[in-house]
């Protein structure tokens, strides 16, 4: 059953063709008209050719999922059709680039789907209009697209004024004529859609996890990040590079992630706060660097976007395995790791993630992955107001006669922490085991007895910060939500957040109640709470994008609670509502069979 | 404190002596280190920087325990991390007087990457590379600047690999200051020292620095018989070419080893591109986002 209210949508082609920007104008036509959106990008390491596609959810309600079968689909290479076209739900429209795909081979494909080509050049002729680019056809295709779904094209237009007025009124004035002829040409030649798209009309904010990660460093008192370029952690380099000079940030592209972590660190030590992102590949070298914030005691934040491994593996799609990294690093040392569920989240998180880092002084982890960072979505509403900076114990005086101890012993662990260049408290950041001085013991005091008593000492002094995470409630434990009586308890982390929400929806149409535990707080994982969580849940099945249920594992390592039933997915695809559920269903019929047998 | 980008004041003299670490230095005797620590005290103190407004920051090796015997702000980071450590630091902080140090193990074999990187982007800092041709703290192994036959625990029948040349390395990855010393000679060790900390740009000093323990070719002694003083032969410090000249001569060989200022010049220094930001230092900048700016920002994805 279409739901009226609601549509999914793709556009396809090969990389170059314009994909992207043909789903800013449907994507901000349907934000600025304050509609929800949803947008997962598919594609691959090319920069030409290949397949690339989005597919967008489209309704009035927060969408979680992009769903599986498309109802609207515009196609621009010649490639595109066999792949897309099998994909269409049945009865659904394909508006096609008639001069590269042919009418005879498209419509061989299925019968029951609708097939209209565009034909941009024999259009723009009869239209007369003159410097007319092949590349063009995505406006018009967006117009069919805007005119089907009966959406409002004056706002469109109003886009496309926006988007190319830095080009000249000519070129916005082409783009506005295109655009017309696609929709007037859609409205003439056929059926609308039984749809009624309305949004409320306050417009939402179109970004990208990655922008969303960068803006609430930023709205959390970034001051420098340094990176390397790593999809899919790059966006969050090229967001805070747009920022650089109106709001004096040192943004610094550098050498490798393993310099990326030390800049970030220097930083950090000098007194600003720094943060780095990457993806697995890069934060496996920057795994030293992240002890040494640990036993240095700097305030850190790496952002780690996860994508298919091990190794280079597979760049351009989703993996959710890399807790064990992020846990790594030789030694014990402290560190707090957070995993963002959806875009509001990345931008609240990520301004935690930095007052945590400070407040505790040690690394944080931010957990993403390509999904989460790199698909577009529609937000509401982003309240800076609800970020406070908190510094912790920073000082920027020294007045006492004592002398300065960087790594004092104190009630609660943590070290006041002077801020290099202030008078009369001069010591080191150190990476060697030392005495609260920050004179390092390895060289001629090791083994001896009072070394020995030191090194119980401050190597303690350092690990019970993870526990005073969870007792002052900084660290929270996971969430459950949904109801308590249900018969499934899906366990989740990360961006599969939403596809539960979805699916849920999907089960309880069918009769089936579950409810959701989701893990935002990676480590520590407070142990008591999350028992009691657990104990109220019947059938537990976790649902994480990897093979081996990395956070299963945590769970087990953290709680001593073992999960036994996984839904899991690798192929490099997200989630969907539907391949949960359908993926449930097996399961289901398995059980059925053991029960039998 | 003023700000390194727009002028270095003349300030007067302090006493080394207030300099002195905590923690006296565990290098072998005459370790080739002494030198360098007490040149650099007297640096300090000749140039009048207040010690609070001093970091200096290391990497790992013998040579990279002297943050720990200075009393100046300071990091004794990973091994081969001392510049990355050391350029976050100086842009966050960039008034205050950053000095890099290490061996050639750290700066010029696992290090070398950043090394590289940090010569072609000219910050504002001085980098002191304490250089004996051996990985003492790990006792004994060949290092990048060993001599070939050279044997070494891990090269027992001599090294096969031609040494690195940093001085012609630096020059041609674009540095703006290049120069070697030797501690055997501190009056000059201090001249350069001095040179290369006022320079507004990367200043690199090889620094000859004998180990006394684990290598027996490159000694002391070595360096006092073949080295000589570059500047007072008359050589250009602004003429690249003639710098090449200089530096492509053997110091393994027959050849005499020159010392001084190979090369400097004026081009601008990082610090510069970023004069809006760091028209005060970072570190002092109030954080966060005003509620107009985060309009601003929220509208850009409207």
């Amino acid at each position: 059953m279409a739901n009226k209210n609601n549509v999914i949508v793709r556009i396809a082609g090969a990389a170059g063709d314009g994909i992207q920007s043909t789903g800013e104008l449907l994507g901000k036509t349907c934000s600025r008209m304050g509609l929800h959106v949803l947008a997962y990008n598919s594609f691959q390491s090319a920069i030409r050719g290949g397949h690339v596609w989005l597919q967008m959810a489209i309704g009035p309600e927060k969408q979680t999922d992009h769903g599986e079968e498309p109802e609207v689909v515009l196609l621009f290479s010649k490639t595109s059709p066999p792949v897309h076209v099998p994909d269409v739900k049945s009865g659904g429209t394909v508006f096609y680039n008639a001069a590269t795909i042919k009418k005879e081979e498209i419509e061989s494909i299925r019968s029951d789907v609708n097939y209209y080509g565009l034909d941009l050049k024999a259009m723009a002729d009869a239209a007369k209009l003159t410097e007319v680019n092949s590349v063009m056809i995505n406006v018009m295709l967006a117009g069919a697209m805007v005119q089907t779904l009966n959406l409002d094209g004056k706002v469109t237009l109003e886009f496309i004024k926006h988007k190319f007025l830095k080009k000249g009124e000519k070129v916005v004035e082409l783009n506005h004529a295109i655009f017309n002829l696609g929709f007037e040409w859609t409205k003439a030649n056929t059926k609308p859609l039984n749809l009624n798209l309305k949004g409320n009309n306050i417009p939402k904010l179109f970004m990208s996890g990655n922008d969303a990660i960068g803006m609430g460093l930023v709205a959390g008192g970034l001051k420098f990040y340094a990176a390397y370029p790593m999809s899919p952690a790059t966006g969050i380099l090229h967001y805070v590079s747009t920022l650089a000079q109106s709001d004096k940030l040192i943004i610094k592209q550098v050498e490798d992630e393993l310099a990326a972590i030390n800049w970030a660190i220097g930083a950090g030590t000098a007194g600003v706060r720094a943060a780095t992102g990457t993806a697995g590949g890069g934060f496996c070298l920057m795994v030293e660097a992240l002890g040494f914030a640990g036993m240095g005691e700097v305030p850190l934040v790496t952002v780690l976007v996860q994508r298919g491994g091990p190794s280079t593996g597979v760049p351009t799609k989703i993996e959710q395995a890399d807790i064990n990294l992020a846990m790594g690093g030789n030694g014990d040392f402290p560190r707090f790791i957070v995993a963002p569920k959806d875009l509001e989240d990345c931008f609240y998180q990520s301004a935690r993630a930095l007052n945590i880092a400070e407040k505790y002084q040690l690394p944080v982890i931010l957990i993403s992955d390509f999904f989460l960072s790199e698909h577009f979505e529609t937000v509401d509403d982003l309240d800076f107001s609800k970020i406070k900076i908190e510094r912790g114990k920073l000082l920027t005086e020294w007045n006492s006669s004592e002398k300065y101890k960087r790594y004092a012993y104190t009630d609660d662990d943590i070290s006041p922490r002077v801020r290099p260049g202030t008078p009369g408290a001069m010591h080191l950041t150190i990476s060697d085991e030392h005495n609260e001085y920050g004179h390092l013991m390895s060289d001629i005091e090791a083994g001896l007895p009072h070394a020995r008593a030191e090194r119980i000492k401050m190597h303690a002094k350092r690990m019970r910060k993870v526990q005073l995470m969870i007792d002052n409630g900084d660290v929270k434990p996971p969430t459950l939500e949904g109801d308590t009586n249900a018969q499934i308890t899906f366990v989740t982390w990360g961006s599969t957040y939403g596809y539960i929400k979805s699916a849920m929806k999907l089960l309880e149409k069918e009769g089936t109640k579950a409810n959701h535990l989701h893990f935002t707080d990676i480590y520590p994982i407070p142990r008591e709470q999350t028992l009691a969580l657990f104990k109220k849940c019947k059938r537990i099945i976790s649902v994480e994008a990897n093979m081996c249920n990395s956070l299963c594992r945590q769970i087990l390592a953290e709680t001593g609670f073992e999960i036994t039933e996984h839904i899991n997915r690798w192929d490099g695809e997200p989630f969907t509502g539907e391949y949960i559920v359908n993926e449930l269903k097996k399961k289901s019929i398995v059980d059925k069979q053991l029960v039998n047998a | 404190m003023t700000a390194n980008i727009i002028d270095r004041k003349e300030r007067p003299a302090l006493d080394p002596k207030d300099f002195k670490g905590d923690v006296h230095p565990d290098w072998c005797p005459g370790c080739g280190d002494f030198g360098v620590l007490n040149c650099l005290q007297r640096v300090f103190a000749e140039l009048g920087i207040p010690k609070h407004e001093i970091a200096v920051i290391s990497g790992i090796g013998c040579s990279s325990n002297l943050p720990g015997f200075i009393n100046t702000y300071g990091m004794h980071t990973l091994h081969g991390r001392s510049l990355p450590n050391a350029q976050g630091f100086k842009l966050s902080h960039h008034d205050m007087t950053v000095v890099a140090v290490g061996g050639d193990g750290d700066g010029y074999g696992i290090g070398v990457g950043h090394f590289i990187h940090a010569l072609r982007r000219n910050m504002d800092l001085t980098y002191i590379v304490m250089n004996n041709s051996i990985y003492g703290l790990t006792t004994g192994q060949t290092s990048p600047t060993s001599a070939i036959g050279m044997k070494t625990k891990s090269t027992p029948f001599g090294n096969p690999e031609a040494p690195l040349n940093p001085i012609t390395l630096a020059l041609g990855s674009g540095a703006s200051f290049v120069a070697r010393a030797f501690t055997g000679n501190p009056k000059q060790v201090v001249e350069i020292y001095k040179a290369a900390i006022k320079h507004k740009g990367f200043a690199i000093i090889d620094t000859f620095s004998p180990c006394v323990t684990f290598n027996k070719v490159n000694t002391a002694k070595y360096y006092k018989d073949n080295t000589y003083d570059l500047n007072a032969a008359g050589h250009d410090t602004s003429n690249i070419e003639a710098a090449f000249t200089l530096a492509i001569k053997d110091t393994y060989g027959t050849d005499r080893i020159a010392c001084g200022i190979f090369y400097q010049s004026e081009r601008p220094c990082y610090e510069e591109s970023e004069k809006n930001t760091l028209s005060t230092p970072v570190v002092d900048h109030q954080l966060g986002i005003s509620p107009e700016r985060a309009k601003e920002l929220k509208a850009t994805f409207q």
